[in-house]
């Protein structure tokens, strides 16, 4: 008897518990949807209240009639669509001879993309800048997109790589006595078979480049090249006139498209988070 | 051969040209964006002998240490209560663990307003428990605190999910055992649990450790590497010197600085995992 109550109150703690840590982790979204729907006036209001007194969709209705929102939108799905697009027609192939070849420099190729992988974006800035500015390449959407691409490049080239690794080689052979060459092999018979995977990389790429400011802040100044991210930290920079309703509703709208890729892959995304880093 | 080149060619322009550049950039005397003239380390020594260097690095550190203390603690905390929920865990985590994916654009925004000291909820929290709440994110007393909080907030469900499955991955025979020897819930954790998550706090350690000291876009946003300089680590003084451009010279060793410490910190995550990918 005595077990069981201590059991139930145990319970009772883990909850409340869990609760608290799902609080803290998800009340400042809830804190920004709410602002998001709050007016203008009572977005600073003195007391600070989470349920709005009057909902308003209006700060919605301005974000989408912005003048600059559809060409930051249009910057935003170009810079990572392209850099998914560009990191995975050359992660495929490499990551196919990665998982199925075996030549004298696989060894030197692997450790150069490891050792890039190791490069931070960070630590790149002032030469890449540099290099851009006299060759007059600063503002060029074509040059955002390869610098997201490589970026994700490594990645994509290891996770395609463990992919393929998980197709029988016996498929591969079986094809090549059939007379097919190692490009259909690939195009025909192995990537429908990685297809779930791949969309898994796309998406995680996409959210990494999606959520990029750097890159395009510093390389793409000019305001019609930013992106939505540039766009949402310039308005913080307006320290007088940010409206923080409208600040949120343009934080949240900015930040939809990774929500619901997240939400669509999200089991292979923990998957993909977890596969490196635990080891008994 | 021929698979590889196209990426091997992007990476090579991308990543190892510009990092070769900069080490030459390194030795050179610039000004602004010209470069003038090789003139060996005088870089490296303007740099290592000006005390804002070592004030910063330091803010580096506290920055990255504070952080990772805190979202670890709070990781595997968070690891610990919801695994002992099941499916609902399982949900409550999808639920907590979307934070991660936001851009530090956004959830700088959303902090900034929640710790705006004139009409955030959390300084009107503080008045109303009796605590002047101050400048928050412009107390230069505060300001690096408050940015600890908040990139905790941020990573914390990554260690949580991560340390979940590494719990997850512990056999069951082992808990039997303690409970057969009449050990509670105190000696599965000391003797079971904690031992074989020590590995993989360890490299979820080192994976936040090196995005701790690349982040930058988090800080441009909450303080701006204020007030006072405060909250300028090694990797927003790189930021501020690319884009000010005033002495590209020093920034480049700044950035060769970052680039060191990064590898350092990859390469022991590589040997400790035998892993390549993050």
């Amino acid at each position: 008897m005595q077990a069981s109550s201590s059991n139930l109150s145990n319970r009772a703690v883990v909850l409340i518990l869990a609760a608290l840590v799902v609080v803290c982790g998800i009340g400042p979204m809830v804190w920004a949807i709410s602002t998001s729907l709050k007016t203008e006036v009572d977005a600073v209001s003195a007391i600070p209240t989470l349920i709005p007194s009057r909902i308003t969709l209006s700060n919605y209705l301005t974000v989408f009639t912005h003048k600059t929102f559809l060409i930051e939108l249009f910057n935003s799905v170009l810079y990572a669509a392209g850099a998914v697009a560009v990191a995975l027609a050359l992660g495929i192939p490499a990551g196919y001879a990665a998982s199925r070849f075996s030549f004298p420099a696989k060894r030197a190729v692997m450790l150069l993309i490891l050792a890039t992988s190791m490069v931070p974006g960070v630590a790149l800035l002032v030469p890449t800048f540099y290099v851009l500015d006299h060759l007059g390449l600063l503002n060029n959407r074509l040059v955002i997109v390869i610098i997201l691409a490589a970026r994700i490049a490594p990645q994509t080239v290891w996770f395609i790589q463990n992919f393929i690794e998980a197709v029988p080689i016996e498929i591969d052979e079986a094809a090549h006595i059939d007379g097919a060459s190692r490009a259909q092999i690939l195009l025909k018979l192995v990537l429908p078979l990685i297809r779930p995977g791949i969309a898994a990389v796309a998406v995680i790429g996409a959210i990494t480049t999606w959520n990029d400011y750097i890159t395009v802040a510093v390389f793409a100044p000019d305001s019609a090249k930013r992106t939505l991210q540039v766009a949402l930290v310039n308005q913080v920079f307006d320290a007088v006139g940010i409206s923080w309703s409208f600040t949120m509703a343009f934080a949240l709208i900015s930040s939809l498209p990774v929500i619901v890729m997240f939400v669509i892959v999200q089991k292979w995304f923990i998957a993909g988070l977890t596969a490196g880093a635990v080891k008994g | 051969m021929l698979w590889f080149t196209p990426v091997v060619v992007l990476l090579l322009a991308v990543s190892l040209y510009p990092t070769l550049f900069v080490i030459w950039m390194s030795f050179q005397k610039t000004r602004y964006y010209d470069l003038a003239g090789f003139v060996g380390l005088a870089n490296y020594i303007d740099v290592l002998t000006s005390p804002a260097f070592w004030e910063t690095t330091y803010t580096s550190l506290a920055y990255m240490a504070g952080s990772l203390v805190l979202s670890l603690a709070i990781g595997v905390f968070a690891a610990l209560i919801l695994n002992n929920l099941g499916r609902t865990g399982k949900l409550l985590r999808v639920v907590t663990l979307f934070p991660w994916t936001l851009s530090m654009a956004v959830v700088g925004t959303v902090w900034l307003s929640l710790l705006n000291p004139s009409y955030g909820p959390i300084s009107h929290f503080l008045r109303q428990l009796g605590i002047e709440p101050g400048l928050m994110l412009g107390d230069p007393e505060l300001a690096l605190w408050l940015t600890i909080l908040v990139t905790s907030w941020w990573s914390f469900p990554y260690v949580m999910v991560i340390v979940t499955a590494a719990i997850q991955s512990i056999p069951k025979e082992l808990y039997e055992a303690v409970q057969v020897d009449g050990g509670g819930w105190r000696a599965k954790l000391r003797h079971v649990t904690w031992p074989h998550l020590i590995p993989t706090i360890g490299s979820v350690a080192l994976t936040l450790g090196i995005q701790f000291l690349t982040l930058i876009t988090l800080l441009i946003v909450l303080t701006g590497g204020g007030p006072l300089g405060a909250t300028t680590t090694l990797s927003f003084e790189v930021f501020r010197g690319t884009v000010q451009a005033v002495n590209i010279g020093p920034t480049a060793v700044l950035s060769l600085v970052i680039l060191i410490a990064n590898i350092i910190l990859g390469v022991v995550y590589t040997r400790l995992t035998g892993r390549v990918s993050a």
